[in-house]
C-alpha cells in the first residue's frame, strides 16, 4: 500500500508511519488538564452540518437543541425548522453521538444539508452554516466537502466568514486525489483517521494539509432509527476533534479559532509513545 | 472564402465521422472495463460482491451498472435515490466510509437488500470522482476472511474507484466530441448571424454557416444507415473475439483491402485507356 500513490491523508497517523510525527508544539505550562480538565462542553454550541440528527436517539442524550434543514426554493436557500430531527442517512446522528460522548453538556444544532435535492448545492451549505453561526454555534463539524472548482470561491468565503465570526470549522479530510473544499483550507481544522482504538488519542501532523488524526477506525457509532453500527472513515474522526475543541472552548470561552487550533496541537498525543492498534 | 469554408467543412466532416465511428466501435467497452474493475476488486478483497453505481442525471438516481462476486449480480440495474443508503451518503458527501456489524441493525440498507436478495455484514463505499464532482460509487461487500474492512481497505478501494472514474471520463470525452462539434458549429453559425446583423451586409453569410452546420451534422446522424456504420458495428463485434480469431479477421481484412486496391487500380487503368 505504501508504494502506491495514494492520497492517503490517514497514512501519517497509522501504523509504523506514526513514529515520524515527532513534532511537539512547545507551549510550556499547557497540558490537557489546563486546556480542558473538568470541562464538559457546557456553554458551547456545536453545529452538526450533515444528514440531520435523530433527536430521540439515546446516543444523542437529549443534547439536540434545534434542528433545521435547508430547502432550495427557485434556487434560493431557505432554512426550514425541522423539529422531527430527521436523519436521512444515519451519519449525522453518528457524528452527534461522538460529540455527545466526549462533551456531554455541549448543546447541539443539527443543520441538514444533505438530501436528493440538495446535493452539490453549495449555496444551501452556505446558508445552513450561516444559520448555525447566527444561532450561536462556535464549533461546527463538517463531514462533507466538494471538489467543484465552481464552489471554491463560495466555500472560501464561508470558511473566512466562520473564522472571523469566531466559529471553528472541523472538517473531515477527503481521501480523493486533488483539492477538496473546505477541508483543505488553512483556516479550518482538517481531520483524518488514526487506527488507535481510543477516542482521547489524537495526533498533530506538522505536514499539512491534513493537520490532525483522530479515532476513525472501527468506531462504534449511533445510526438511524435508534440503531448503531461500527464505522471507519475520516468523517468519524472529525467529530472527535470537534468535541475536544468544544471542551477547550467550554473552559476558555474567549479563545479564537487559531488559538483553539494551537491548543489542539499543543495537547495532541506524542506519537512516539502511543502503542499501535 | 468559398475555398476556405469548403476545406473547413471537409475537415469538420472528417472529425465528425471519426468521432461517430469511434463511438460506434466503442460498443460497451466502458461497461467491460468497469466490469473488469469490480472483478479485480472482488478478487483482491476476497469479497462476496463489488459493484459500481453511476448517477443518472436525467432520473436523478444512482443506477448499479456492473457487479461481480457470488452475491453481486442481483444489484445490476437497481436504481436508488441519491438520498438513500450508504451509496447515497457517499455520493452526496464524497466521503469514503466502511461499516461493519451491519446486520445488528436490521433496518440498515434493507431497501436495497430487499431488491437484491443480499444483506451484507460489512461494506465499503467510496466515491467515483472526476473533475466535475462525484459521478458514482464503488461498493465492496463482505470480506470472506474478516468481519470488517480496515482503513487501508478503504484507501485501496479508492484506487479502484480512481480507475473507474478514469474509464467513465474517457467514455464521456468520446461522447462529448460529437456534442462539442455540434455546439461549436451551431455557435459558429450564431456568431456569423450576429456579425451579419452588426455589419448589415453579406446576406449569404448566415445561410452559408447554417448550410455548413447541417452538412457537417449529417455525418453525425446516428440513424444514418451508411455502409461505414455497418462496417464499424461489425468491427465492434469482432473486438470480443479471442486473439486467434482476431488474427484471422485481420488477415481476411488485409486480403480484402488488397483486392479492393487492385480492382480500383485495374478499373482506373481501363478508364484511362478508354479516355486515350
Amino acid at each position: 500500500m505504501a508504494g502506491l500513490d495514494l492520497p492517503a491523508w490517514s497514512e501519517p497517523f497509522t501504523g509504523d508511519r506514526r513514529a515520524a510525527l515527532a513534532h511537539l508544539v512547545p507551549f510550556p505550562g499547557v497540558d490537557r488538564e489546563w486546556a480542558f480538565g473538568g470541562a464538559d462542553g457546557s456553554g458551547v454550541t456545536v453545529a452538526i452540518v450533515d444528514s440531520g440528527v435523530e433527536r430521540d436517539h439515546p446516543a444523542v442524550g437529549g443534547s439536540l437543541v434545534a434542528g433545521v434543514r435547508v430547502d432550495l426554493v427557485d434556487g434560493e436557500p431557505v432554512v426550514v425548522d425541522d423539529p422531527e430531527g430527521t436523519d436521512v442517512f444515519g451519519h449525522g446522528t453518528a457524528c452527534a453521538g461522538i460529540v455527545h460522548a466526549l462533551a456531554p453538556a455541549a448543546e447541539l444544532l443539527s443543520v441538514r444539508v444533505l438530501g436528493a435535492d440538495l446535493r452539490g448545492k453549495g449555496v444551501a451549505f452556505a446558508a445552513g452554516l450561516e444559520w448555525a453561526i447566527d444561532h450561536g454555534a462556535t464549533v461546527a463539524n463538517l463531514s462533507l466537502s466538494s471538489k467543484s472548482e465552481r464552489l471554491f470561491g463560495l466555500f472560501h468565503e464561508i470558511a473566512d466568514r466562520a473564522y472571523f465570526a469566531n466559529a471553528l470549522l472541523v472538517c473531515a479530510a477527503n481521501n480523493v486525489p486533488g483539492p477538496s473544499y473546505p477541508s483543505l483550507f488553512s483556516s479550518v481544522v482538517s481531520v483524518a483517521a488514526h487506527d488507535v482504538a481510543d477516542p482521547w488519542v489524537w495526533f498533530y501532523n506538522p505536514s499539512p494539509p491534513v493537520e490532525f488524526g483522530a479515532h476513525g477506525v472501527d468506531v462504534r457509532v449511533a445510526w438511524n432509527d435508534g440503531g448503531s453500527t461500527v464505522a471507519t472513515g475520516n468523517s468519524f474522526a472529525a467529530p472527535h476533534i470537534a468535541a475536544i475543541a468544544a471542551l477547550i472552548r467550554s473552559k476558555h470561552p474567549e479563545l479564537t479559532p487559531f488559538e483553539l487550533k494551537s491548543l489542539l496541537a499543543a495537547t495532541a498525543n506524542d506519537a512516539r509513545t502511543v502503542a499501535g492498534p | 472564402m468559398a475555398d476556405l469554408s469548403e476545406r473547413a467543412l471537409e475537415l469538420l466532416r472528417e472529425i465528425a465521422l471519426r468521432a461517430e465511428a469511434a463511438r460506434r466501435m466503442e460498443g460497451g467497452a466502458t461497461e467491460a472495463l468497469l466490469r473488469s474493475i469490480v472483478e479485480a476488486t472482488v478478487t483482491l478483497f476476497q469479497a462476496e460482491a463489488a459493484s459500481i453505481a453511476l448517477h443518472d442525471p436525467a432520473s436523478d438516481r444512482l443506477v448499479f451498472r456492473v457487479a461481480a462476486g457470488e452475491q453481486g449480480q442481483g444489484v445490476v440495474g437497481v436504481a436508488i435515490p441519491p438520498d438513500k443508503g450508504i451509496a447515497g451518503y457517499v455520493f452526496s458527501t464524497g466521503q469514503s466510509l466502511a461499516l461493519s456489524d451491519v446486520q445488528r441493525d436490521p433496518r440498515f440498507g434493507r431497501g436495497v437488500a430487499e431488491q437484491t436478495g443480499y444483506v451484507p455484514r460489512s461494506i465499503i463505499a467510496v466515491p467515483l470522482v472526476d473533475e466535475h464532482g462525484t459521478v458514482g460509487v464503488l461498493e465492496v461487500l463482505d470480506k470472506r476472511d474478516s468481519s470488517a474492512f480496515s482503513l487501508r481497505d478503504v484507501e485501496l478501494a479508492g484506487v479502484f474507484a480512481r480507475q473507474a472514474a478514469v474509464a467513465i471520463r474517457a467514455s464521456r470525452v468520446e461522447r462529448d466530441v460529437t456534442a462539442l462539434l455540434a455546439t461549436a458549429l451551431a455557435s459558429l453559425a450564431g456568431a456569423g448571424a450576429g456579425a451579419e446583423a452588426a455589419a448589415g451586409a453579406e446576406e449569404g453569410a448566415a445561410a452559408a454557416a447554417a448550410e455548413l452546420v447541417s452538412a457537417a451534422l449529417a455525418g453525425l446522424d446516428r440513424d444514418d444507415e451508411s455502409r461505414l456504420w455497418a462496417l464499424a458495428e461489425r468491427v465492434a463485434r469482432v473486438r470480443r473475439a479471442d486473439p486467434a480469431q482476431l488474427e484471422l479477421v485481420i488477415d481476411l481484412l488485409d486480403v480484402l483491402a488488397r483486392h479492393a486496391e487492385r480492382s480500383r487500380t485495374v478499373r482506373g487503368s481501363r478508364r484511362g485507356r478508354a479516355e486515350d
